[in-house]
Formats: structure tokens, C-alpha cells, sequence
């Protein structure tokens, strides 16, 4: 029995859980071919202007890890690049992949990490909020852009009202989907408690059917936005936007009040349903992969990460799931390859 | 199950129509016959052919939806009204209705998803040689004026001169999901009719908001619910400075019509707005004949809306004067 | 009233409502309130509450609905159904539910007055004919606009519409509504709640 630490493993995408996979196999000396589509790693990570439930500066990660892979031998990374084909060995996988300039180059891969994460679902079908409609109503994302440039001290002149809702196309079996996209309750909190922190005078309201902080320190980071600072939660998935007099009119009912109201707000901050990724949707197909009816990729029964032989996923790519979670995954993926890699011949 | 059932007017509808039926309305043939009479007009001017047929009758879903009785008879009706399209016309069928066309697609989707109801309903009609099989499709004309927008503006003959209207698009249309053609909340066809027409088209916040005749007015709800309700939306509406609203729906335009003066003698408004069909507007740009498309009908007067458009004064006999 | 009992909750109440297997989704409701933030009659009548009779209805709980006067304001625009995430069709629920109340002797009130354009329809055809001066001013309009001055429904559509009715039961179901009982309405989502003053 022979260690075949020669066989590359082959990791597509270059996010929180493709960093961690291609780190652990790294650290262990099995070469790591990291690939990425856009000319930084980090994914999301990079758009995020804080993280819960600490409230770390996701740069703080980000950086760090970077710097390792850049020094660490066994790992290559190939930015602006993607699979392009790939095919079936004996041993694994023959892959083709291609750069932003055409460029293409072989790799047989003895192992594959899927890491190619999620996108949020496209909300124009929502005409009730009029999202690509009426200005300043954003997704999640596109808000993490504003509070980053708040951030950076570029503050509007006059204190804010905004309005997040959640669930919006999660738990949807009308316009989106029936599932709960996990995530949303804990970053909209961050978000809203974001708000208040950046611009004292703003206000912060989230409409919610429920909220969900089940994890370590989720709770107590829900009650701290809520108590500390000082947003407001109103029970009641908004029913209507209108713009009126420059700013959006939102209807809505309280519901454990068991009456309509009308709120106005400046922004208005869209939880869109987590959708897999355009790359996640093309890997599944090239490589063959079993998904969900909503296109998330799936493991085998009983298997954490594995999805077929020698294929293994991490991060959102198989659903929702925060950073944590996609590290913990990378990190599952890593030992799963290596297990394979030294297996018997 | 809803989806955004948004879509395209072609892949609703497919290619231009030669021959359709056109389903009568019992409020439209009623209180405001210059809509029938318009839309045959334009359908004329388009070389669309037009068939109507005696043996239909009302719909039945109007009193059905106020729960004066139950959905047996209401089933039969609009799987026999169904069937004589299907069995002797194989045509599209097109309501010039909200009500019409909701009252039947909604009724039509219950016979063809529940078996039991079908077969009850073509054995009410059977005695009489029909037979309902679910294939008509049905549509309401609306949907083939936005089909057809590139031809209607070529046949532009009295543009509209920048005329401010606002559009009602009522709630039967856009609140079936089995397939519209745009966002219930947010939908923006009429308003491309009308700037096709040479209009403007102006958004009032209240645009979506229901006309109330449907149960409302039907419960004589109308002091307490219906009239605070259209006075909240044509508040809106008088805010934007709207001159012309139209509809798609006889029932609509008679709340939005016939209830002004009474919303008045309640102490909204005054708004003086008149309300027209989406089809009399159309007729009025094509060139149709004063006579035909009926504005004796209107309760609100269309107050200067001709002249705006260069019409002079005393250009049609105004039943109200 | 001051507490419900489980012992006043009907679990089949549902099913009794839905008779006509129109809204057979009624348990997905995530009680979001969508419903309620868009209709048109909740913002002028707050105890009007699509939501709120929604979960009475799941709970099995008649002690607010047969009664009400809330349940005849709904008006059928269906911006509920339009906006709901689940796809209830609640227009269709409360149509049963009327029918659930009038079984009871509550709100015939509502529905008899309409009822009569019914009757006169199963002798023309048509729904909504007036009276005979506006009779008289229908043919003025439709003669002025060149159509024939009445609407043409042949004789035969009405001899069929007026059997359907018929042998439907549904004639002899509404002239039992106008002889029945009726017993008084109350705003019991506004009044229900106050016990001791």
C-alpha cells in the first residue's frame, strides 16, 4: 500500500471552505490545486462588513489564511480560472481548466472538493417590493456594500430608517422556495445592529416571522441587537412597498398585535433565498453529481461530505450554512481526500 | 400553485388570432355596451373575426363569490358556457371582463384539478348534449391589445396628445396566477398601451388598490366599506393629477364611474375623473366613431378629455347633459 | 369571553368549512401576516383580520366566526391569495365559511338582497338586470351605439340556465334563505374580547 501523495487534489472555489480545505491538505503535504473564478480568495466573505456572532472583521480571516497558502509548498492557487471539462480516470479525475486569457492546463486530480458556494435568488419576481424597481431597495448583499462605504466614514447627511425583511423566497412554496435559507435571521441582526452602531440616530426595524439563533452565542447575539441596540423587531412578513414622497411606504400587520401598519423607510434590505451558485449548478453537471430538487449539491446517505467517489463538497454549495460551518466542512473534505488518497490499492 | 406566472404575451397567447370568441358580459352589455361595441371595432380594424354566441349565458360567479349559493350550479353554467366554445368553435375564448375571465378560470381550473366536480358538472349538462373537456383556453382582451401593441400604435389615428391617465388594472385579472402576463403588484402593460397611444401614463400610490364592487358592493357594504375605500384611492389618484382612468372591467368602471357623484354627496373628494374602458381608449386612438364607442353611458362626464385630444365640443350626444 | 378552553376547539373544523375541498393547504399558513398588511378592507376595519381568522379556523375555534360580522367584509380582491407565500387560497375559504354561517341562521341578511338579481337572472340570462326604467335606458345606450337594444341570450340558454339551477337545488337552497331565521350579528373580533368593564 502506497501513499499517493503525488495525486493532486483538485479544489473549485476559493471561499471559506475551499481556503480551509486546500489549508489542511497543505498543512499535511498533499499537493492542492485551488481554483477560482475571480481574482481573489475569500468569496463572500470579502463583501461582508462584519461577521456574527462576534462581530469579527472578516479581513482578519480572510488575510491571514491567504498569506499561508501563498507560503505553504504543496498548495497552487489559480485565480481568474476555471474547470473547464473534465473526464473520468481510473484514478480519479483528467480536468481541464482554464484561465481568464484561454489559456488551458491539465490536472489529474486523485480527489475533488466542490466549494463553489451559493448565490441569492433573483427577487424581480417579487413585485410586492420592488426590488430592480424602486431605488434603495437592496438584497442582503448589495447591503453589505452600504454599510461597508458607512464604514469607510462615507455617511448619509441625514440619520436613516431602515427596514429589513426576511425570508424573502425562503420558506416560500408560492414564488421561491419551501426551505429556510438558515443564515438570514443571524445576518440581518448583524446587519440591523450594524446599522445602529455605525449611525446612532438611525433606525432599524426587522420584520420577521420567526427568528432562528440556534448556534453557539446566537441567541444571546439576537437579544444583544434587540436590547443593546435598541432595533426594532415587528412580527409580520411585509405585505407591500410603494414609494411615496421620495422614501417607501411599507404595509405590513403586526401580527401579535393583530393589526396593519404602514412604516416609512430610506432602505429597505431584501433577505433573498440562497440559491446554489451558477458554478455550483455547472460542477454538478460536469462531474455528474447527485442534487436536491432545488439544485443544492448531495452527499451520499449517511455521508457528511461525500458525494461520490473521490468527490467531496464543502460550504453552501451543499446548502446554506455559515462560515463555521463551511470551515468545518473544508476541513471534513480535507481528511475524507486524504482518506481516500492513502487508500489500499 | 402560484409561480411568478409572469410571462411573455407571445408565449401566453402564441401568434396573432384570425378568429376568436368573445365571451358577453352581463355588466359590460348592460351599463356600458360602448365597451362591446368598441372592442369589436378595434378587433375589426386589427382583421380579427368575431363570434358571439346567444345560447351563453352570465357566468354565474359574481353572486357565487357572495356565497348566495352554492358552486354546483355555478360549475354547470361555466362548464356549459366551456363547452358550446369548444364544441362549436374550437376558437380561443376572450372576457372582456375582470369578473368574466376570473370567474371562469377559476372555475374551470376547480373542473379540470377534481374529477368529482367534473363529471357532476357534465352530467348537469349532458342532458342537453354538452360536454366539457377542459381544453378551451381563455384569455381577456387585454392580453391580446398588449400582443398586438406594435400594430395598434401603427393605427394610431388621434394621438393622445400627452393626455395624464392612470390605470386601474382591477384585481381578477392579476390575481390569477395560472398564468398573466405581468406582476401582479407591479404590473406596467397598460401604461406601455398607453404611452403607444400617445399618452402619458401617470402611477398613483393606490393604483392596485381593488375597486370594491366585487362583494363589497354586492353586500351594500357600501357606506362603511366600499366608498371610504375608493375615496382613499381616488385621493390618490387626484394627487397626481390623473385626467383619464381606465379599466378592464365593466364592474370596475362602475364603481370607479357611478360612485363618484355618491362618494361626493358623502364629502370625498369632489374628483370628477372620468373612467373609460382600456378598449374605448383604444377605439378613441384608432379613429373609431364617436357614436360607437358609447361615452353616453358614463356617469362622470369626460370633462374636455375629447378636446384635449382635439375632439371639439359637442362632438357625441353626452346622455347627461 | 376571558380564556379559551381546548374543549371549545373542533379539530375537524376545517374540514367542516372546506366542504368543497377548495383550500386543502389551510395548515401551511406561517400566520406571516402578508394577507393582513395588504388587504384593502383591514386597513379601514382593523378587526377585520384575514390572519386571525385563519387561525381560528385551524384551531377549531367558532367561538369569534359564526357570529361575525367580520367575515362578510371580505371582498374578494384576492391580494391575499396574490401576496401569500403558501398559496391559500383564502376568497375561497371565506366563501365556505359564509355558507357555514348562513347554515347557522347568521348573515342571510347579506345575501338575500343579491339573491334576487339570481331569481330575475334565471328568467333572462343575464345577472344584475334593473328594474324596468333601467331597462328602458339599457336599450337607449346600446341602440345609440348601433348593437341590437337588448343583449341577445337566446331562449334556449335561459330554459338550461334556470334547469341548472333547478336540479341543482340551487333555487330551492336560496328561497330557503329568505324564509329562514335570522339571528343578529356582532363585530366579534372587536367586541369578542372585552369581558369586564
Amino acid at each position: 500500500m502506497g501513499i499517493h501523495k503525488e495525486q493532486s487534489t483538485l479544489v473549485i472555489g476559493g471561499g471559506a471552505a475551499g481556503i480551509e480545505a486546500a489549508r489542511i491538505l497543505g498543512q499535511a503535504g498533499y499537493p492542492v490545486v485551488l481554483v477560482e473564478k475571480s481574482n481573489w480568495l475569500g468569496g463572500v466573505l470579502n463583501q461582508l462588513a462584519s461577521s456574527f456572532p462576534r462581530w469579527e472583521d472578516p479581513a482578519q480571516f480572510v488575510e491571514p489564511r491567504v498569506k499561508e497558502l501563498e507560503k505553504c509548498a504543496a498548495v497552487k492557487v489559480l485565480l481568474e480560472s476555471v474547470v473547464s471539462g473534465c473526464q473520468k480516470t481510473e484514478n480519479g479525475y483528467r480536468v481541464q481548466i482554464k484561465n481568464n486569457h484561454g489559456a488551458v492546463e491539465e490536472l489529474q486530480a486523485g480527489a475533488v472538493i466542490i466549494a463553489t458556494g451559493f448565490d441569492l435568488m433573483d427577487l424581480s419576481g417579487y413585485g410586492e417590493y420592488g426590488h430592480g424597481a424602486f431605488p434603495n431597495v437592496l438584497n442582503s448583499l448589495e447591503f453589505e456594500a452600504v454599510l461597508k462605504e458607512w464604514s469607510a466614514g462615507q455617511k448619509p447627511q441625514k440619520a436613516p430608517v431602515v427596514a429589513f425583511f426576511k425570508c424573502v423566497g425562503s420558506r416560500d412554496r408560492a414564488k421561491g422556495y419551501p426551505y429556510c435559507s438558515k443564515i438570514c435571521c443571524m445576518y440581518t441582526a448583524k446587519q440591523a445592529g450594524l446599522v445602529k452602531d455605525l449611525l446612532p440616530d438611525a433606525k432599524s426595524y426587522v420584520f420577521y416571522m420567526d427568528y432562528r439563533a440556534s448556534g453557539k452565542e446566537y441567541e444571546e447575539f439576537v437579544r444583544s441587537v434587540i436590547e443593546d441596540k435598541h432595533v426594532r423587531y415587528v412580527r409580520g412578513r411585509p405585505a407591500k412597498v410603494l414609494p411615496e414622497d421620495g422614501r417607501l411606504l411599507i404595509r405590513c400587520e403586526d401580527t401579535l398585535m393583530g393589526v396593519p401598519v404602514e412604516v416609512r423607510a430610506d432602505y429597505i434590505v431584501l433577505a433573498a433565498a440562497i440559491r446554489p451558485s451558477q458554478g455550483t449548478a455547472e460542477m454538478a453537471e460536469m462531474f455528474g453529481l447527485h442534487t436536491d430538487p432545488y439544485g443544492f449539491i448531495e452527499p451520499e446517505p449517511f455521508e457528511p461530505v461525500k458525494v461520490q467517489e473521490r468527490v467531496f463538497l464543502a460550504g453552501s454549495c451543499g446548502f446554506a450554512v455559515e462560515t463555521l460551518g463551511a470551515l468545518q466542512q473544508g476541513a471534513a473534505a480535507a481528511a475524507q481526500a486524504m482518506a481516500v488518497l492513502n487508500q489500499a490499492d | 400553485m402560484n409561480s411568478p406566472g409572469v410571462v411573455t404575451p407571445q408565449e401566453r397567447l402564441g401568434t396573432k388570432p384570425e378568429k376568436l370568441f368573445l365571451f358577453r358580459s352581463c355588466t359590460g352589455s348592460m351599463e356600458y355596451p360602448g365597451t362591446e361595441s368598441a372592442i369589436k371595432e378595434i378587433l375589426k380594424k386589427l382583421n380579427i373575426e368575431v363570434v358571439m354566441d346567444p345560447d351563453q349565458t352570465c357566468c354565474s360567479g359574481y353572486v357565487l363569490t357572495c356565497s348566495g349559493h352554492t358552486p354546483e350550479p355555478s360549475l354547470a353554467v361555466t362548464a356549459r358556457n366551456l363547452s358550446i366554445v369548444e364544441q362549436r368553435y374550437g376558437l380561443d375564448m376572450f372576457c372582456f371582463c375582470n369578473g368574466c375571465f376570473g370567474y371562469n378560470t377559476e372555475l374551470s381550473h376547480i373542473l379540470k384539478h377534481h374529477p368529482t366536480y367534473m363529471k357532476m358538472a357534465n352530467d348537469a349538462i349532458g342532458q342537453w348534449g354538452y360536454e366539457y373537456q377542459g381544453k378551451v383556453r381563455i384569455f381577456h382582451v387585454q392580453e391580446l391589445y398588449y400582443l398586438l401593441l406594435d400594430e395598434i400604435r401603427a393605427k394610431v389615428v388621434r394621438p393622445l396628445n400627452g393626455l395624464r391617465i392612470a390605470s386601474h388594472y382591477g384585481c381578477h385579472y392579476l390575481a390569477q396566477q395560472y398564468g398573466i402576463l405581468d406582476d401582479g403588484d407591479l404590473p406596467t402593460f397598460h401604461e406601455e398601451i398607453y404611452e403607444a397611444l400617445g399618452a402619458t401614463p401617470v402611477f398613483y400610490k393606490e393604483r392596485r388598490m381593488c375597486c370594491g364592487y366585487a362583494v363589497g358592493r354586492g353586500f351594500t357594504h357600501a357606506e362603511s366599506v366600499v366608498q371610504p375605500h375608493l375615496g382613499r384611492k381616488f385621493d390618490s389618484a387626484k394627487e397626481e393629477g390623473v385626467e383619464l382612468i381606465t379599466t378592464t372591467c365593466p364592474g370596475c368602471n362602475v364603481a370607479l364611474d357611478r360612485e363618484q357623484p355618491k362618494l361626493a354627496a358623502r364629502g370625498f373628494g369632489p374628483y370628477n375623473i372620468p373612467v373609460m374602458d382600456l378598449g374605448q381608449l383604444i377605439g378613441l386612438a384608432l379613429g373609431v366613431d364617436l357614436d360607437k364607442l358609447g361615452f353616453a353611458a358614463n356617469t362622470v362626464p369626460l370633462n374636455g378629455v375629447l378636446e384635449r385630444i382635439g375632439l371639439g365640443k359637442g362632438a357625441y350626444s353626452d346622455g347627461n347633459s | 369571553m376571558p380564556r379559551e378552553h381546548d374543549r371549545e376547539w373542533d379539530p375537524e373544523l376545517i374540514h367542516k368549512v372546506d366542504r368543497y375541498h377548495l383550500v386543502e393547504n389551510l395548515e401551511q399558513c406561517l400566520q406571516c401576516g402578508k394577507c393582513t398588511g395588504n388587504c384593502p378592507v383591514a386597513a379601514i376595519t382593523p378587526s377585520y383580520n384575514p390572519r386571525a381568522i385563519i387561525n381560528d379556523v385551524l384551531s377549531g375555534s367558532v367561538t369569534r366566526l359564526l357570529d361575525s360580522e367580520e367575515i362578510w367584509r371580505c371582498l374578494w380582491c384576492a391580494n391575499c391569495y396574490r401576496v401569500c407565500p403558501v398559496d391559500i387560497n383564502y376568497p375561497l375559504l371565506m366563501m365556505q365559511l359564509r355558507y357555514m354561517a348562513l347554515e347557522n341562521g347568521y348573515g342571510q341578511k347579506y345575501v338575500t338582497g343579491i339573491n334576487k338579481f339570481v331569481f330575475r337572472a334565471m328568467e333572462k340570462g343575464l345577472t344584475f338586470v334593473p328594474g324596468q326604467k333601467g331597462i328602458e335606458k339599457i336599450m337607449r345606450l346600446r341602440s345609440g351605439v348601433g348593437a341590437e337594444p337588448w343583449p341577445e341570450v337566446s331562449a334556449k340558454a335561459i330554459a338550461e340556465y334556470r334547469a341548472i339551477f333547478e336540479q341543482t337545488g340551487a333555487k330551492e337552497y336560496m328561497e330557503n334563505l329568505e324564509k329562514s331565521e335570522q339571528r343578529p350579528l356582532r363585530m366579534s373580533y372587536r367586541e369578542g374580547r372585552i369581558v369586564n368593564e
